[in-house]
Parts: structure tokens; C-alpha cells; sequence
């Protein structure tokens, strides 16, 4: 069965996406505190991690680059959450590892489709 | 037993939210898309945003023919045959258009008439209406899930509905102004060929070359259209100049060249009140401005505005090329090569070698 972690410190996106995808048939992990993700990530090896942008303490960018620097998890595909107006790739440029961008309020018909032709391949 | 509950009902609120995010999700989005686009641009998007939101596996996108009598399909996708066309009597769909209200059939082949749609069980209808009346309509088939059309579903794709038929409206009034405007223009150089046979064809003819030339630089779609503004009213300023001196059999007077080397400024004058047109109103201005700084107004090099360059170049080949009241057309060997000559005195280099590419292919009509 596939598996996604989902970071996010609104406990209302992580409902509705955990819902949205076990729906699907995916297994879904939820994690409201950032600082705890790469430990839960490194554990559970999913096949794509879903993650906010804006949040306390440690920042979906900088969540994502522990991510890629890392050799045991640097290949699992990332989504980026990000609040209207923000331009990560300005920040980040392309080299930021992430997979793909997703503005919110995000159409979570259009999340499961986007998961559902990543993990596919995976 | 009550814990089960209220994880029910916990599950149950957390999907009735992610509803309602979606359809705030489309809402941005429909808000902030669909005005940029063309008419086609704008059903291509109706489509994705009905099929994806609603989650129907067929979805069409229809515009009532100018006669108001017809409906025929714009944009489809999914189990739709696009060649049909809807006429008044046609039941199923009609309703909607009758009625101005959204249409709901979950039994498609049965409905009077719905024998043309029968290969689709169910179907909603929403009418797209512009200001003053209807533009025609959207149609979404068969929900992934099976199941009928709720009210939701009805409300999201009025909502569709309604900003696709402002936008699409918006789309059709802009297309309209456009060729307003063009028209404008092609009265305005009529009346200006008018006053004299040899000025004929040549605004026509010009303006194609300068566009012929524009598109071997490579320009963007929005500078070829100044071009052909700038072009088809370059010697509109020639209005003013005497009929005498336009059609002079000989070689002109200093007084008599003095007046006709009027005709730039002239039509930049009787153009000063477009403001949206700066940019083509210099290019008429300095249409007859040299390369090397020898021309009317002194202006050298990269001073000179681009259209202005590209103009001067296109004006003189079909100047070289036309008979004139003092002497007959040059052949298209001859002309190229003196305008080869002049590069770098008279016309930008870089122009001139992209008219020696495109004149290559080009034939002259005679």
C-alpha cells in the first residue's frame, strides 16, 4: 500500500487531505509539529510527503532541504503548500526539490490527482 | 457506541468542509483565469474546471447560434458528439436556454428528443448569460460516481457558468472594438487615396511588407500589430500635402519637397489625440529619419524608434518598386540592390538583412 506524510499546522488541512487520500486507498501519516517530520520521515520511508509552506519553528522550505541533503530520503518526491501571492521559486530557484506547488485554497480533487500520478509511478 | 458517533460525525463534517474547499478553491481560480484568455482559451478551461470539480466524465461547452435558434457545440470532452446541433424543439436542452435556469435529466433517453444525447444517462444544463442575454450554455454527463446531480452540483456550475459568460462576453465586445478601430483606420487611408491614384494600394501594400519584415526579426504578436497600425497611417499626414504636388510629373522644387517632407509630422499631428497610440504615432513621425542621422529630424541610430526603422525600409521598397508620376517602377534586382547600398546610411543594417531574407522568397505581382 502506498504511503504519504502530510506536514501541516493546520488541523484542518491535514483532515481533509488525510480523508481525501484514505479514500483513496493510501495510507496517510499526519504531523502538525514540523520539527518532528524528518525523524517520522526518515522512519517510514512514504512514497511522497505533502507539506506547508508557513509554519512555526521549521518552514516547509527548510523541512525541504533537510530532505534533499539527506542520502536515506533525498529521492521521495516533495509537494509544496504555499499561501497565495508567494513565489517560492524565487527563493528557492529550481533547484529546490520540490516536486510540485499548490496554492491554497488548493482543489483537493486536483491534490489526489496529482498524488495519485506521482505515487503511481513510484 | 457513542465514540463510533461522533467519529461519524467528525468524518462527516470534515467531508462537508472539503467541499466547500473545493469550491472555494474554484472560485479563486475562475476569478483570477478565465479573463486573460481567448473565447477558446476560456471553454477549454470551463471544461477542465467542470470535469475536475464536479467530477463528471463528460462535459460540453455550447453557444447559441447569432440566428437564436440553434445551439451548437463550442468546446467538448468525454462521451459528446460534437457535431450536433440543438435545434428549438429539441426538448432536453432548450429548457435551459426557454427558461434561463439550470435543467436536470437523469434519464436522458427517455426525456422527449433526448434521442441524440442518448448514450448519456444523466445530464445538468446551466444557461451562460451576458449582459443582456444568453450566450448559450454548459453541459456536464454521467458523474464518475454514478450517482444524480445534487443541488451542489448545481450551484458549482452556475457558478462556472456565470463567470464564463462574463468573461466570454468581455472576449466578444474586445474583438468588436478591435475591428472598430481597424475599420476606423482603413476609411481614414481611404480617404487618403482618394485624393490621389498614385497613393493606390501603397498603404496596403507597405503595411504588408513592413509585417512580412516584422515577423523575420522575430517580433512578438503585440509589436507586429503596431507595426501594421503604424504602417497602414504613415502617410495619412499626405492628406494636407497639394494634389499638384503629389502627382508633379517632374522633379519637385526645394519649396514643393519642403511640403511634402511635411507629411510625418503632419500625421503625427492629426494622430496627437491617441494617446493609447504613442509609440505608433513616433513611428509615423519618424518614418523618413536615415540611419546615419542625415534625415528630417536628426535622429541617429537606435534614436530612432524601431517601427520607424522597420517602416522607413518597407516604404522605401515599395516606393522603388511602384510607378510614380516622374519616373517608372525599378525592377526587384535593381531595388535590392540599391537598398543594399544604403544600409547603414539610409536603413538599419539588421533590418535590411532580414528583408534581403524574406524579399528572397517574395515575388512582386507583376
Amino acid at each position: 500500500m502506498k504511503r504519504v506524510v502530510v506536514i501541516d499546522d493546520e488541523p484542518f488541512i491535514l483532515m481533509m487531505i488525510e480523508d481525501k487520500l484514505k479514500n483513496a486507498g493510501i495510507q496517510v501519516t499526519t504531523i502538525r509539529d514540523s520539527k518532528q517530520a524528518m525523524g517520522a520521515i526518515k522512519k517510514e520511508r512514504p512514497d511522497l510527503v505533502i507539506t506547508d509552506w508557513m509554519m512555526p519553528d521549521l518552514s516547509g522550505i527548510e523541512l525541504c532541504r533537510m530532505l534533499k541533503s539527506d542520502p536515506d530520503v533525498k529521492d521521495i518526491p516533495v509537494f509544496m503548500l504555499t499561501a497565495m501571492g508567494q513565489n517560492p521559486e524565487e527563493q528557492l530557484g529550481t533547484q529546490s526539490g520540490v516536486e510540485k506547488y499548490l496554492t491554497k485554497p488548493f482543489s483537493p480533487n486536483l491534490l489526489l490527482k496529482m498524488v495519485l500520478d506521482v505515487i503511481g509511478k513510484v | 457506541m457513542e465514540r463510533s458517533n461522533l467519529e461519524q460525525d467528525l468524518n462527516l463534517t470534515i467531508q462537508e468542509l472539503a467541499s466547500v474547499y473545493e469550491e472555494l478553491s474554484l472560485l479563486y481560480r475562475l476569478s483570477e483565469v478565465l479573463s486573460g484568455l481567448s473565447i477558446e482559451g476560456i471553454c477549454k478551461r470551463i471544461i477542465d474546471e467542470a470535469i475536475n470539480t464536479i467530477e463528471v466524465k463528460t462535459a460540453a461547452v455550447l453557444f447559441l447560434h447569432d440566428n437564436g435558434e440553434e445551439l451548437y457545440t463550442k468546446s467538448s470532452r468525454g462521451n459528446w458528439d460534437s457535431n450536433l446541433r440543438f435545434k428549438q424543439d429539441d426538448g432536453v436542452l432548450w429548457n435551459s436556454i426557454k427558461t434561463q435556469k439550470p435543467y436536470v435529466s437523469h434519464n436522458v433517453s427517455e426525456s422527449k428528443h433526448g434521442n441524440s444525447l442518448s448514450s448519456l444517462k444523466s445530464l445538468l444544463i446551466c444557461p451562460m448569460i451576458g449582459k443582456n442575454k444568453v450566450l448559450g450554455a454548459i453541459v456536464v454527463g454521467d458523474k464518475v460516481s454514478s450517482e444524480n446531480f445534487y443541488s451542489n452540483d448545481i450551484k458549482l456550475l452556475g457558478a462556472i457558468a456565470f463567470q464564463a459568460g462574463l468573461s466570454i462576453e468581455n472576449a466578444y465586445l474586445y474583438r468588436e472594438l478591435e475591428e472598430l478601430l481597424l475599420g476606423t483606420i482603413r476609411s481614414l487611408v481611404r480617404a487618403l487615396e482618394a485624393t490621389s491614384k498614385w497613393s493606390a494600394g501603397h498603404t496596403e501594400r507597405v503595411t504588408k511588407y513592413a509585417m512580412d519584415i516584422g515577423k523575420e526579426m522575430g517580433f512578438d504578436a503585440e509589436t507586429i500589430e503596431k507595426l501594421r497600425m503604424s504602417s497602414l497611417l504613415h502617410d495619412i499626414g499626405k492628406i494636407g500635402t497639394p494634389k499638384e504636388i503629389l502627382d508633379k510629373a517632374g522633379k519637385l522644387t526645394k519649396e514643393e519637397y519642403k511640403e511634402i517632407s511635411k507629411h510625418p509630422i503632419m500625421g503625427a499631428e492629426i494622430l496627437r489625440d491617441l494617446k493609447q497610440f504613442t509609440e505608433i504615432v513616433e513611428g509615423i513621425k519618424y518614418h523618413h529619419e536615415h540611419w546615419d542621422g542625415s534625415g528630417l529630424f536628426g535622429l541617429k541610430g537606435e534614436q530612432i524608434p524601431l517601427l520607424a526603422r522597420v517602416l522607413s525600409v518597407a516604404d522605401a521598397f515599395d516606393a522603388m518598386t511602384s510607378d510614380r508620376p516622374y519616373r517608372p517602377r525599378k525592377s526587384k534586382e535593381d531595388t535590392i540592390r540599391e537598398m543594399m547600398e544604403f544600409s547603414g546610411i539610409q536603413f538599419d543594417p539588421l533590418i535590411i538583412e532580414a528583408f534581403l531574407r524574406w524579399v528572397d522568397t517574395f515575388n512582386l505581382l507583376y
